[in-house]
């Protein structure tokens, strides 16, 4: 609890004509004691010194800076006590227009709207401050050694990594031998400048520079029992055939690679079916055997036969595989059961390796026969990932290499070789292609689309959650968060995250291994490794008054909470990555951060003064922001310029999964005619930082929906809207819709009550 | 369902590499050039098509291409091209093959398309003259003679009647019919299969021509074009100009030799036309003449240049180019030298100079069909047959 706040105005980022000296006497006169500073400075960053001074001076322990978003100075200051900003400038000034719509003069000062706008949220960052507070440290051992599963070549690749950074590894491998899918692919697309030709795999070198190391230990033929604790002091325990071996370790980074698509997808292209219809694996161990004969091979990437066949086929099997799911619900004891998540997607999603494949193989062949041997590529996306497109170039070049974009519409027998048929190619026509062999692509599934290879010992199960989404890839929020999986403190590299070529896998691994470093450290610093990287708080739980519901320990996204037998919520701060999810669940309101609680925000919806007469003095709308996406998106629609209705009130939240219904409660209570939860977009394509927040929150709504016809507020008032962090130009029209809405239903019927 | 079997030949993907297109694999399908090229028809534009033929060794596709010639290889795709594929150099290489390969006796055809040949391209008229000028020196008691009025008189030893008039002759009618017979089967493989229907009036091929003579050729109207395709940001010196001038030095000394021919063969039956060579330096037909060699001169002088100068990472030059400005420059060089050493009265160098001028001119008519010089007719055949069919 802050008890000695110093309020600074910074007058440079505060326009749109507001007396600031009188917002400051206001503040002072409200809030006395509580605010023994209150100070204008012309501008803020330069008043960094003065600040520290009064800090030291008048024995402060909270700041508050009116001006600029937080997000545009949140470097300005770093100070040692709780820092609050608030957003005087982009979602007030800014943003400012009259409530009739039209633009405002601010040559007369400011307009009343806007002076009771900022008087607001002054009063909310004040009040935010008051039931804000340091968190006690969460910190954990922080066990300096990383557990790599899978000895592939991102495995490898990882061990040596993490070794050389200086911590200890454990590597776990399934087979009785180190290198994975790459010992049969001795020779291999570039790994290195300039990246233009095959090069050897050298595999022997990688998997002896890692037996060889003292600081790795390797287990083979050993697999994933449990893992239990949580990042910093995680417990594996590792089957082995001398028995299970438990071992302390800090991160894990999971590399367990993947397996070949079944065969019996490719059969609608000939596979299994024509004896001249091979598989790449098989193609690539007939090339090293030197079986390769045949001089007109065509190289098959286009596999439109094979998905079309697989969708015709899918609802069959769906349902087939509907009917002993329905049995198992009838079991009375919950068991894990993997869900197989192989399917013919992979095929695509394998395009880019293939692609490389592909070119490799068919230099290959040209390469032995002195380019006597023609060699078709027929492909609908030559997709070359990055610098490997020299590699391309360079078999472009290649006598022997034909390669044109090509529907394949079917492969049959021509008697004695193949008959390729191939339509809208870049020939202008479409064409047979006589052919003595076809190759065909190989579809990479996974691991973790077919076992639960960590095998975790946590409330929400084994295995990781939602994988159905994503066909099985141990993956989450790839673009803004590669490597991270659902599970934190266990990052994915390699095939097992998305397909990729040897070279990927290399520099894939050493990221992982990054991303391992940086949560042990932070694991021993006791904050959050990710999204929100430092952040010392953590959930705290009020056991007394928890009921055991379960809701947090199912809800959170990230399985960071496990139980008893009871269901008392067992947190593992190290775990947890602080979005709130968990005390936007709890219906007893027992869990709450240390500058974050469920009190904190209910108080600054409280703090809003609204009037009595709706016509008089317009409504009241309460928007609660995700910080991440849709409150930047606002930050930038003020700062262009846009404008929405100035009788909406903006208090930013971690997630929209950090929303409880009593802050709803609350603002209905305090007289507010509508709330606004505006978050990220969710389902399939979802955009929310915390995965699930959005999510959960909009089911959340549904409840709070019926609690308020309950009372007789119109459900209508809540409406949980998406916004895109790059949308600002369509929030400001997602606002004011909202705010006309309100106005034709009009006043909350609790107003003034 | 059976459709068109395809068969790649890549030894023809081979011989078009080796034909100046060396760069043609590198060609990844992106359409800049056919964007970048002013010519290019807006249906079926080239020479994006025309790459992936080439690499993929098409031989019937691509020799059977009209609008190979269409093309007036102004270079801008390739300068654009962001491969280095060079189209421009695979479309020229895929008319060296047309020029090899077109017309009968298809050994010429080898012997033209590299250096390796050209030996034996240089024996036969050289032995043919030699063979002549020895004969007729025996008749005439010298290697060297003078005429009676001690001026040095070719015709001495090169007598027109019976020596150079029944060679050239039957060199220049030979050359017709075998062009002739080249530009049937141009025209024959241009042709789609199948029925080919015409809609609206048709206009004989003959009337095309004209067309094509008065509106392209005169005119060099396509140059322009070329020079006003998009900016490529490369500095390109002029082709018009040089062309220009080389089409027009040809034109008048084909106009004066025919003179010359008329009134030596005319002026048998009407003494009153008769041409008496060598013409004085005076003599209206001479200055003609003369002019023509001038500007013979400077039209090679602007393309030599303009070849040498080419930025040789966009664009290459290949035998056919350097062996066609080389004999034009051979011709002109030993015409001239002929001229100034007769008027110097230097005999022995005269007759010399005259003997390679002759076997020069011989090489650059007689093997027109199997050099780059055939653009000239197979070009126009194009250019008139995709008039007849709408196509420009």
């Amino acid at each position: 609890m802050a008890g000695k706040i110093g309020v600074y105005f910074d007058m440079q980022n505060i326009g749109g004509g507001l007396d600031v000296e009188a917002l400051a006497a206001q503040t002072r006169e409200k809030w006395g004691e509580l605010v023994p500073v209150v100070k204008t400075c012309p501008v803020l960053a330069c008043a960094a010194e003065e600040i520290k001074a009064d800090i030291t001076d008048k024995e402060l322990d909270g700041v508050l800076l009116c001006g600029a978003s937080f997000r545009a100075e949140c470097d300005a200051c770093r100070l040692p006590v709780q820092v609050e900003h608030v957003n005087l400038r982009e979602q007030c000034v800014l943003s400012y227009k009259n409530a009739d719509g039209s633009p405002p003069d601010f040559s007369a000062g400011a307009p009343e709207d806007l002076a009771a706008m900022a008087r607001d949220y002054v009063n909310m960052g004040v009040v935010k401050l008051q039931k804000s507070e340091l968190s006690d440290s969460a910190a954990v051992a922080g066990i300096a050694r990383v557990l790599v599963i899978g000895g592939g070549v991102s495995g490898l690749a990882a061990a040596a990594e993490a070794a050389a950074t200086g911590y200890e590894v454990v590597l776990v491998e399934k087979s009785g031998q180190l290198g994975g899918a790459a010992v049969n692919i001795p020779v291999t697309s570039p790994l290195a400048p300039d990246w233009t030709d095959k090069q050897s795999a050298n595999l022997n070198m990688k998997i002896s520079a890692v037996t060889g190391n003292p600081g790795i230990t390797v287990y083979l033929d050993a697999q994933m029992r449990t893992l239990s604790g949580q990042p910093g002091e995680f417990r594996a325990t590792i089957a082995t055939g001398q028995g299970p071996v438990s071992v302390e370790v800090g991160a894990v980074v999971l590399a367990t690679g993947w397996k070949a698509l079944d065969d019996k997808y490719l059969a609608p292209m000939g596979l299994g079916r024509l004896p001249l219809v091979v598989s790449a694996a098989q193609f690539g161990k007939m090339l090293l055997a030197g079986n390769v004969s045949a001089r007109r091979i065509a190289f098959v990437l286009d596999t439109t036969l094979a998905e079309d066949a697989a969708r015709e086929t899918a609802p069959a099997e769906a349902g087939e595989a509907g009917k002993p799911a329905g049995a198992e619900a009838e079991e009375p004891v919950e068991k894990f059961v993997k869900e197989d998540l192989e399917n013919i997607r992979h095929l695509a999603y394998s395009n880019a390796v293939n692609s490389v494949g592909m070119l490799r193989l068919a230099n290959s062949v040209c390469e032995q026969t002195g380019d006597a041997t023609q060699a078709f590529i027929l492909y609908k996306n030559m997709t070359v990932p990055g610098i490997l497109e020299r590699f391309y170039k360079k078999m472009q070049d290649r006598p022997g290499i034909m390669m044109t974009r090509a529907d394949v519409t079917a492969v049959r027998d021509g008697g004695g070789h193949l008959v390729v048929e191939c339509k809208n190619t870049l020939l202008g026509m479409d064409f047979d292609l006589e052919v003595d062999l076809v190759v065909l692509p190989t579809g990479m599934v996974p691991t973790t689309a077919k076992e639960a290879v960590v095998q975790f010992d946590y409330r929400q199960g084994p295995d990781f959650p939602d994988l159905r989404l994503v066909d099985g890839f141990a993956d989450s929020n790839y673009i803004c968060f590669p490597y991270e999986t659902r599970r934190t403190g266990v990052y994915a590299a390699g095939c097992v995250r998305q397909p990729m070529t040897m070279d990927a896998c290399e520099e894939d691994a050493r990221g992982a291994v990054l991303k391992a470093a940086q949560c042990i450290e932070a694991a021993s610093r006791g904050v959050a490794v990710h999204p929100r990287s430092g952040d010392a708080s953590y959930p705290v739980f009020n056991f007394v008054r928890c009921t055991q519901c379960k809701r947090c320990t199912e809800e959170c996204p990230f399985g960071a909470l496990d139980d008893d037998e009871k269901g008392t919520p067992k947190p593992n701060p190290a775990r947890c990555r602080r979005c709130g999810t968990c005390f936007g669940a709890c219906p007893e309101r027992v869990i709450s951060f240390a500058n974050y609680n469920i009190d904190q925000i209910g108080s600054m919806i409280r703090e809003v003064v609204v009037p009595r007469d709706f016509r008089k003095g317009g409504p009241r709308i309460l928007i609660l922001a995700c910080e991440n996406d849709a409150y930047p998106a606002l930050d930038m629609a003020g700062m262009r310029g846009r404008a929405w209705n100035p009788y909406v009130r903006i208090i930013p939240v971690r997630c929209l999964g950090s929303v409880n219904a009593i802050w709803v409660s609350d603002a209905m209570s305090k007289g507010f005619d509508g709330v606004m939860l505006l978050g990220c977009k969710y389902g399939d394509d979802y955009q929310c930082h915390f995965v699930k927040g959005s999510e959960i929150c909009a089911r959340r709504k549904e409840n709070i929906a019926e609690t308020l016809n309950r009372l007789g507020v119109q459900p209508e008032r809540v409406e949980q809207l998406e916004v895109a962090i790059d949308e600002y130009d369509k929030v400001p029209a997602l606002i004011d819709g909202f705010v006309g809405r309100i106005m034709d239903m009009g006043p909350n019927p609790f107003k003034g009550m | 369902m059976a459709q068109y079997t395809l068969k790649p030949d890549m030894s023809f993907a081979r011989e078009l590499q080796e034909a100046g297109g060396d760069s043609l694999k590198r060609c990844y399908q992106c359409a800049t050039c056919a964007v970048a090229c002013p010519l290019a028809p807006a249906n079926a534009p080239y020479p994006r098509k025309e790459m992936v033929w080439a690499s993929w060794g098409l031989k019937d596709k691509l020799m059977r291409d009209a609008d190979l010639w269409l093309c007036h290889n102004c270079g801008n795709c390739s300068d654009l091209c962001p491969r280095g594929a060079r189209p421009a150099d695979t479309m020229a290489a895929a008319r060296n093959m047309i020029y090899k390969e077109l017309t009968e006796p298809s050994i010429v055809g080898r012997w033209m398309s590299g250096a390796s040949g050209l030996p034996y391209l240089f024996l036969i008229p050289a032995v043919l003259w030699l063979l002549i000028w020895s004969i007729r020196a025996a008749c005439r008691g010298s290697w060297f003679p003078r005429a009676a009025d001690g001026r040095i008189v070719f015709g001495e030893i090169f007598y027109g009647d019976y020596t150079i008039d029944p060679v050239f002759m039957i060199t220049f009618f030979g050359v017709c019919f075998i062009l002739y017979r080249g530009v049937r089967k141009l025209w024959k493989m241009f042709k789609p299969e199948g029925e080919l229907l015409v809609i609206g009036k048709r206009k004989s091929w003959i009337c095309h021509l004209v067309g094509v003579l008065t509106d392209e050729v005169v005119t060099h109207r396509k140059f322009d074009d070329c020079e006003n395709g998009p900016a490529t940001g490369k500095a390109a010196a002029n082709r018009k100009f040089g062309h220009m001038l080389l089409v027009y030095s040809f034109i008048i000394l084909a106009f004066v030799t025919a003179v010359v021919a008329l009134g030596h063969w005319g002026g048998k039956i009407i003494p009153a036309i008769e041409i008496h060579t060598p013409m004085p330096l005076t003599f209206p037909i001479k200055i003609l003449a003369n002019i023509g060699a001038l500007l013979m001169l400077c039209g090679l002088a602007a393309l030599t240049w303009r070849r040498v100068s080419l930025d040789r990472a966009n664009h290459a030059s290949s035998f056919y180019d350097w062996y066609l400005l080389g004999i034009i420059w051979l011709v002109a060089a030993t015409g001239i030298l002929s001229q100034s050493f007769r008027l110097a009265d230097a005999l022995k160098p005269a007759f010399v100079a005259y003997y390679f001028h002759l076997v020069f001119v011989w090489m650059l008519f007689a093997y027109l069909p199997w050099s780059k010089l055939g653009h000239f007719v197979y070009r126009t055949a194009a250019l008139v047959y995709v008039r007849m069919y709408g196509r420009s």
